[in-house]
């Protein structure tokens, strides 16, 4: 009796923290219009979701390792891994093709996913110490192997920049220029929807909010923890290698040490969305409302009149206060 | 006395590994590896990267980790190096340069425990989890950091203050002096003082050490405290060592310092580890660091290695802890 009333409460909890996230999004959106009626334009928006798709879709990976009980911090080496070596490739066999780009990075993308998949299922070690080692030794190959020149915007194939100006539909300002929704921000929500329908109606994605919740549980309840583990890496590491071809896609310029050193900043808004780290509860939606906030919080800073030096030092202040707050109702919920 | 055999093995294979690599760079490397000027050059780095494994090992001795000692270590150094920059003047007599150098390793030492008092308290008494709390105040701290200098550098510090990171006694590096003291003082405090064997039980089990008497909250943010204390004390060296301080500086040893760690065999999961072994896996490293500095390895390539070396530890005491398991059954049927 007790232990369904004390799941209720932390559902609640959960539902209420998204609706927090939204008010203050929606709050701080209408403070940074009110500051800067250029903000809440449309074209902005549509930006803005344009922009913030790459940190998004990794986002979603980081969420579901989470949510699985682990933490994954080798997901950017695999995505600028996928992002380079689909570029190179595609220069040095000359294939113009944005789908073979897809192909080599998400190839990539699986197979690095799975290497740290198969060592976190075999060997019991703290997935934290696992990825940070394979973080170092996927990006050390990649710029030993393969190489540290950057592929500028000239040596790009064109695949790329036509993918990155390509829009679902576009609406032409009457003052010349136009915008549109593009194809980054379908993608993201397509990976998204995709994500939340594994999570709740397969018994796959059932079974990972259940190895996360108690992970002795899950296997006396006859789950194959192995193969649950192996998926999960698996799939964060093809989430890692679309979002590297729409990251260089984006800023049409492919540079190897980019994105690593950045992993904190994509475990933030998960953390922001309300997963909790020790694994078994969290939502897609409370992960995409956190990228909406960080990226928010990115892109108004300037327009508020603050220098872009702040950015770091608020996005700590928000993820500092939203997990001590999240601690604060468990620890509350839990009558500790 | 099987605790007794399994710690032992481990500091003897340690011991083994760090002899084994010095034989082996030597005989590799021969009249570049045994010289005076290499040893000083290892011995001037040893410092800065030891103070900060040992402020990880802190942390992982009670089951946490603190991410946030580089930035820790950043913010204590601007604020060392606004005081030595914007009060000392070419004019002042050495009494005044003194007393402003003194200023400046005070400020550095009271930010850094301010910085340990606030992930202490975020872990202790709102019972964030530790690697969340560091993870955000790891943002704050340099964020901090890069406001006051607008992502700028601080350079060119008194004469004086540059004696610790590049003075040397008796051909012997300064840091490596502070160190060695440090160090000293380190052990007793974890071997011969109530609060460091509360330590140990609060990370083998917080729950049995609390039913025990122990104060939880006042070791988890006493620990803390002394994590970030140990940050201080490196960038006040890493400072004086390079005359400079830019934010973001040293964010490479991170990752070494928790290999370094997870290497001397502390335990990840809280309770196991001891300094002396930490000291070795330091040494070890350090060793391999330079000579691939000599075999002029490309950064890269290190860090792959540094990589690989982190997750096959980690495999050997995966077995090594099913060997002691199996071992153990054995004596309990015996």
């Amino acid at each position: 009796m007790t232990g369904t009333i004390r799941s209720n409460q932390i559902q609640k909890i959960f539902s209420q923290n998204e609706a927090y996230l939204s008010l203050i999004i929606v709050a701080y959106s209408i403070l940074v219009t009110s500051l800067n009626p250029s903000f809440l334009s449309f074209e902005n928006l549509l930006d803005l979701g344009k922009s913030s798709a790459s940190l998004g879709i990794m986002a979603i990976g980081v969420f579901v390792v989470l949510l699985s009980g682990g933490i994954d911090m080798s997901f950017t080496a695999i995505a600028i891994s996928g992002q380079y070596i689909a570029a190179n490739v595609l220069i040095a066999s000359g294939i113009d093709n944005i789908y073979f780009a897809f192909l080599i990075s998400c190839m990539v993308g699986l197979g690095l996913g799975a290497i740290n998949g198969l060592i976190i299922s075999y060997f019991r070690i703290p997935t934290f110490i696992v990825t940070l080692g394979t973080l170092n030794v996927f990006h050390g190959i990649l710029l030993t192997v393969v190489g540290t020149k950057a592929v500028n915007s000239a040596q790009l194939p064109d695949c790329f920049k036509k993918f990155g100006a390509t829009n679902v539909f576009t609406i032409v300002k009457p003052e010349g220029g136009s915008y549109g929704l593009s194809i980054f921000t379908v993608i993201f929500i397509a990976l998204a929807l995709l994500t939340w329908f594994i999570l709740t109606y397969t018994r796959l994605g059932r079974s990972v909010y259940a190895i996360g919740g108690d992970m002795e549980a899950a296997k006396r309840a006859g789950l194959n923890v192995f193969s649950i583990q192996f998926f999960i890496y698996c799939y964060v590491g093809i989430l890692a290698g679309i979002a590297g071809v729409l990251h260089v896609s984006l800023i049409r310029y492919s540079n190897p040490t980019y994105l690593v050193g950045s992993e904190l900043s994509v475990i933030a808004p998960v953390v922001l969305g309300g997963t909790r780290i020790t694994g078994g509860s969290g939502t897609v939606i409370g992960t995409i409302l956190g990228v909406a906030m960080i990226t928010l919080l990115n892109n108004s800073l300037i327009l508020i009149g603050l220098s872009s030096f702040w950015q770091e030092f608020f996005t700590g202040i928000i993820v500092a206060i939203s997990v001590s707050l999240s601690s604060y109702q468990i620890r509350k919920s839990m009558m500790i | 006395m099987f605790d007794q055999y399994l710690k032992h093995s481990r500091t003897t294979i340690l011991f083994v590994m760090m002899l084994g690599s010095f034989i082996v760079m030597s005989i590799f490397l021969p009249g570049k590896f045994l010289t005076l000027s290499n040893f000083q050059s290892i011995a001037s780095q040893i410092p800065e990267f030891g103070l900060l494994a040992i402020a990880i090992m802190l942390a992982m001795l009670t089951g946490g980790i603190d991410l946030s000692i580089i930035s820790t270590a950043n913010l204590a150094g601007v604020g060392a190096a606004l005081i030595l920059t914007k009060y000392s003047l070419p004019q002042l007599g050495a009494y005044e340069e003194s007393y402003i150098i003194f200023l400046a390793i005070i400020s550095a030492i009271g930010i850094s425990f301010l910085c340990g008092l606030i992930n202490g308290l975020l872990i202790a008494y709102i019972k964030v989890p530790a690697i969340l709390a560091t993870l955000g105040t790891m943002s704050i701290f340099s964020g901090i950091a890069i406001v006051i200098t607008k992502g700028y550098g601080i350079q060119g510090f008194p004469e004086k203050f540059l004696y610790i990171g590049s003075g040397t006694i008796l051909a012997i590096p300064m840091p490596m002096i502070i160190f060695i003291v440090y160090i000293l003082i380190m052990s007793l405090i974890l071997n011969r003082t109530s609060f460091g064997f509360n330590l140990y039980m609060l990370g083998s089990n917080p729950i049995a050490s609390r039913f025990s008497g122990i104060n939880n909250r006042g070791i988890l943010i006493r620990t803390y405290i002394l994590s970030g204390l140990c940050s201080g004390l490196a960038s006040i060296i890493m400072i004086s060592r390079v005359n400079s301080i830019r934010p973001g500086y040293g964010s490479a040893y991170l990752l070494q310092a928790i290999l370094v760690c997870v290497l001397g065999g502390v335990d990840p999961s809280g309770g196991y580890g001891n300094i002396s072994g930490l000291v070795m896996g330091i040494i070890v490293l350090q060793i391999l660091q330079s000579g691939f500095n000599i075999l002029s390895f490309s950064p890269f390539f290190k860090n792959v290695v540094w990589g690989l070396m982190l997750i096959l530890v980690m495999i050997l005491n995966f077995y090594s802890l099913i060997y002691s398991q199996r071992f153990r059954k054995r004596l309990k049927v015996d």
